[in-house]
């Protein structure tokens, strides 16, 4: 079921006349075609903060085709923007802390909160976002960049760093109904080169359904210089669960960025399974994940066939929802074992074969509900929150190789699954998140592609919620 | 293996030995009537008179032209029919938008120093005034069955009138300089680059005026002689390019109103209007050249093309170009003794300029520690440029080639270092170094 409010102007239209007291969802701005040499052109983003940072925000952001409005109370702030400025033709701009000149609009803020030691600190966020929260134009986005907690050694600094995650979150529901999305970014200490393209994707249009959220950018897995564009070039890769839904939405992202994309699904799903694959220029594999060859079946087409892989879409996935005293057996088993047990079996044998290449990219689908807990999700929930476990212990094992490995969990994404939820439950969950409404599958599949790319390898052993900042959830 | 014949694969120098334009004239002016292969033929022509050159040493032509006549896009093959020239002297037509006239000169060079010919003539032409109006692809469509001859019954004419509504949708287009991929027209650009680089209006109209008086004192001095040869068009003869205005000022330049945004800076005072005319230069091989008693002018040290995304800076260019041919000749920009730029838009020019002089642009887009320089005023476009001499696309090149050769010859400097821009996010750059 589509949603009318979002849909449908006249209900829109009909709700805002008669003032009736429900939010209506502002419309997501969406990504139109594959990546670009500037997700950002002529974007207004403000930059602000007092951290170690300035120069690379300076180069990412007017490399991305960003004019950067910086926060400094004297043009020695701008300092850092001046080169970068030149070399892209985007001369950086100075405004004021503390006060938003009238009729000034801008597309995001960037703050640098690597610099921030006490709690007091932390007030920085309040002086130079604060007056620039009601100018945020729509689909607006705001990132937070700060140093690992886990990083600090005194515990008042942990205490700072911990607090951006709280603030990002908090703003990321105030700024919702916008259309708008916050999230905060922990970039470890000689990790800055790979800030880029998280940046590049939080701030784009890709990440439309991304809110609330924290990313830590890491050193741990070892990467080379990553293409801007046509991203995916000369890759293979595996999506399971391919014939609908994230998994054909995944499927087409992947293809558009240049990788040969193998369709994997159930021998029953031939004909679906076939027509994405034939559309997208990929190819089929029908494999049934729960049988005892499928790791091997897999690992051998893959090798036989392409001579490897190096994208690994674990998506696909079932329910089996009962409550635990009334589930079968089967029940449990079916559900733990393709969410979870497959999931690993796989991913084993095709590292343990070397079927994976050295920088490849694993993205397990995970879930909100999984994670936080749903009634009759028993057996789902230990699956998908066992996902969750698995990426985080894997990816410093297959780090040396540079491979990354991390896990999405979806919000309320509008597929099959939840048109068959009842009116009610489906109204209240889509109205949940921050933005108000259910994010679509390209949303969940933009979030995959981006975990599959070269430049995301400072992203590893991570559980990215595509959740539009939903209530729920861990 | 069969022996090699004529030359193949020997290396030899590729010289300038003359140059030769027909007046640059605004368009729809005096060579209203005269379409692009009739000013070909005129440049060449006078090329021919003034160099005495034996027509049976003519190895081939390489022609340019961006706005090419679709009933014969080979310009240089018919200017040696026009001509009369042998009929061995093969010609090949390039495009390649501004920068076509230098892509001209440089196969022409190239194809010298690969042993392939010995003379060559290259240069290129435009007549804006007769660019041709397209008929949108739908009326095509509809009129091709009478068109040849496939329509028979009163039938199928109906059918053919009937494709034709709406009448709207089968007018003519309005041919205009616009990006395919982007749709923007080239001044909007010119536009974005100006406010984006932070160029303003008056350094705009400074410049222009600049190239104004620098124009017209060469031709007032003579200094244009050389290179520029009277023709008889149509409606009498033409003697002297027609758009310089020698008495202008940036303070009369900043009156006019700007053309492409309301609140804008670029101006048809400090944009290269639209142009007719023809440029052609003579290259040799230099034993060639010396055998047949020519003394050459300049000879080219290296060339370089590059390009951007047009949809970022359309025009940046050879900000990236002229950079890459300095490295080839292993230059510096201060060593360059002249430096002449195509002036598309001022604020093109000053966009790249400042590039140049930027060290976050030479570090962040040519990889290098240090700006690739300033351009010193006194040694840049010494003689004008596009904006007050006109600009005839596939001309421009040609032009440049040969009134820096020419000063190269008479001044006795060593070395000119020339930048183009071209539509595509296309830059052209070249050292010339004297003979």
């Amino acid at each position: 079921m589509s949603d009318l409010l979002l849909e449908n102007e006249n209900a829109r239209r009909l709700v805002k006349t008669l003032g009736l007291p429900i939010p209506v969802p502002e419309k997501l701005a969406r990504a139109k075609g594959p990546y670009e040499e500037r997700p950002l052109d002529d974007k207004k983003v403000l930059v602000c903060g007092v951290g170690a940072l300035q120069s690379v925000l300076a180069q990412i952001l007017t490399q991305a085709g960003a004019y950067p409005w910086v926060v400094g109370t004297s043009d020695e702030a701008l300092e850092p923007f001046v080169g970068p400025g030149e070399a892209w033709a985007r001369p950086p701009q100075r405004v004021e802390p503390g006060e938003a000149p009238e009729g000034q609009r801008i597309d995001a803020i960037v703050f640098d909160g690597t610099g921030l030691e006490t709690p007091e600190d932390l007030r920085q966020l309040y002086e130079f976002i604060g007056p620039w929260v009601r100018r945020l134009n729509r689909s607006g986005r705001i990132v937070v960049i700060g140093r690992p907690a886990a990083d600090a050694k005194k515990p008042v600094r942990a205490a700072t760093r911990a607090g951006l995650e709280g603030f990002t979150r908090s703003l990321a529901k105030e700024i919702g109904s916008n259309g708008s999305i916050a999230n905060s970014v922990f970039v470890q200490e000689g990790a800055e080169d790979r800030l880029g393209p998280v940046l590049r994707f939080l701030l784009s249009p890709r990440a439309a359904f991304i809110s609330c959220q924290p990313l830590h950018v890491t050193k741990l897995a070892k990467g080379d210089e990553a293409p801007e564009t046509h991203v995916l070039g000369g890759k293979v890769a595996l999506v399971t669960g391919a014939a609908r839904g994230i998994g054909e939405a995944t499927a087409e992202l992947l293809a558009a960025e240049g990788a040969h994309v193998v369709c994997l699904d159930r021998p029953a799903d031939d004909g679906p399974t076939s027509k994405v694959a034939q559309r997208i220029g990929g190819s089929t594999l029908l494999v049934d994940i729960t049988d005892v060859d499928a790791p091997e079946r897999i690992a051998g087409e893959l090798k036989e066939r392409f001579g490897g892989v190096d994208i690994v879409v674990h998506n696909a996935g079932v329910t089996r929802d009962k409550t635990l005293a009334r589930m079968k057996p089967e029940q449990w088993d079916m559900a733990v074992d393709i969410n979870l047990g497959a999931v690993i079996r796989i991913t084993d044998r095709l590292l343990a074969d070397d079927v994976l290449r050295p920088g490849g990219r694993v993205v397990c689908l995970s879930s909100v509900s999984g994670i936080a807990g749903n009634r009759g999700q028993t057996n789902y929930s230990a699956g998908k929150a066992g996902i969750v476990g698995f990426v985080r212990a894997l990816a410093p094992k297959v780090a040396k190789k540079g491979i990354t490995i991390n896990a999405i969990a979806p919000g309320f994404i509008e597929t099959r699954l939840t048109d068959a939820m009842p009116v009610a439950i489906r109204e209240v969950a889509r109205r949940m998140s921050a933005v108000g409404q259910g994010g679509k599958p390209e949303d969940v599949g933009q979030a995959i592609t981006f975990l599959s790319t070269p430049g995301a390898v400072g992203v590893t052993g991570e559980t990215l919620r595509v959740c539009g900042g939903a209530l729920v959830g861990a | 293996m069969a022996k090699k014949k004529n030359g193949w694969g020997k290396k030899q120098r590729a010289v300038i030995v003359a140059g030769i334009r027909t007046p640059f004239v605004k368009a729809f002016g005096q060579f209203l009537k005269l379409d692009t292969i009739d000013l070909s033929d005129l440049a060449v022509k006078s090329l021919l008179e003034r160099t005495d050159l034996p027509h049976d040493e003519i190895d081939s032509i390489v022609w340019g032209g961006v706005i090419l006549p679709s009933f014969a896009p080979n310009i240089a093959r018919e200017i040696a029919l026009d001509l009369r020239l042998p009929a061995s002297v093969e010609g090949m037509t390039c495009t390649r938008a501004c920068a076509t006239g230098l892509q001209a000169v440089t196969l022409a060079a190239a194809a010298i120093e690969r042993g392939e010919a010995d003379v060559v003539i290259a240069g290129g032409s435009d007549s804006t005034s007769n660019a041709p109006l397209n008929l949108p692809q739908k009326a095509v469509h509809a009129l091709a069955p009478l068109a040849f001859g496939k329509a028979s019954t009163p039938g199928d004419y109906l059918g053919v009138l009937a494709q034709m509504m709406p009448i709207t949708d089968i007018l003519p287009q309005k041919p205009k300089i616009a990006e395919r991929t982007t749709g923007e027209v080239m001044g909007e650009s010119a536009e974005r680059m100006a406010k984006r680089n932070e160029i303003t209006r008056e350094a705009q109209d400074e410049f222009a005026a600049r190239s104004h008086h620098r124009a017209a004192e060469a031709i007032a001095s003579g200094r244009f002689d050389d290179e520029v040869a009277p023709v008889e068009a149509p409606g009498g003869w033409v003697y002297a390019d027609n758009i310089v205005r020698g008495d202008t000022s940036a303070e009369k330049l900043s009156k006019l109103r700007p053309v492409f945004a309301k609140d804008g800076t670029v101006t048809a005072g400090n944009a290269s209007p639209l142009t007719d005319g023809a440029a052609a230069v003579l290259l040799m091989s230099e034993e060639k050249a010396r055998a047949l008693g020519y003394k050459p002018l300049a000879a080219f040290r290296s060339w370089a093309y590059a390009a951007v995304d047009p949809a970022d800076q359309l025009l940046i260019g050879p900000a990236i170009a002229m950079p890459k041919a300095l490295d080839r000749a292993g230059m510096n920009l201060k060593d360059a003794s002249l430096v002449d730029m195509h002036e598309a838009f001022a604020a093109q020019v000053l966009s790249v300029t400042k590039a140049l002089a930027s060290k976050g642009f030479a570090e962040v887009r040519l990889g290098k520690s240090q700006a690739v320089g300033e351009v010193d005023e006194a040694t840049f476009n010494v003689h004008g440029g596009s904006l007050s001499i006109g600009h005839p696309f596939g001309a421009t090149g040609a032009r440049m080639v040969t009134t820096m050769a020419n000063e190269l010859a008479r001044t006795g400097k060593e070395t000119a270092l020339l930048g183009i821009c071209a539509a595509g996010g296309l830059g052209a750059a070249a050292v010339l170094e004297a003979v």
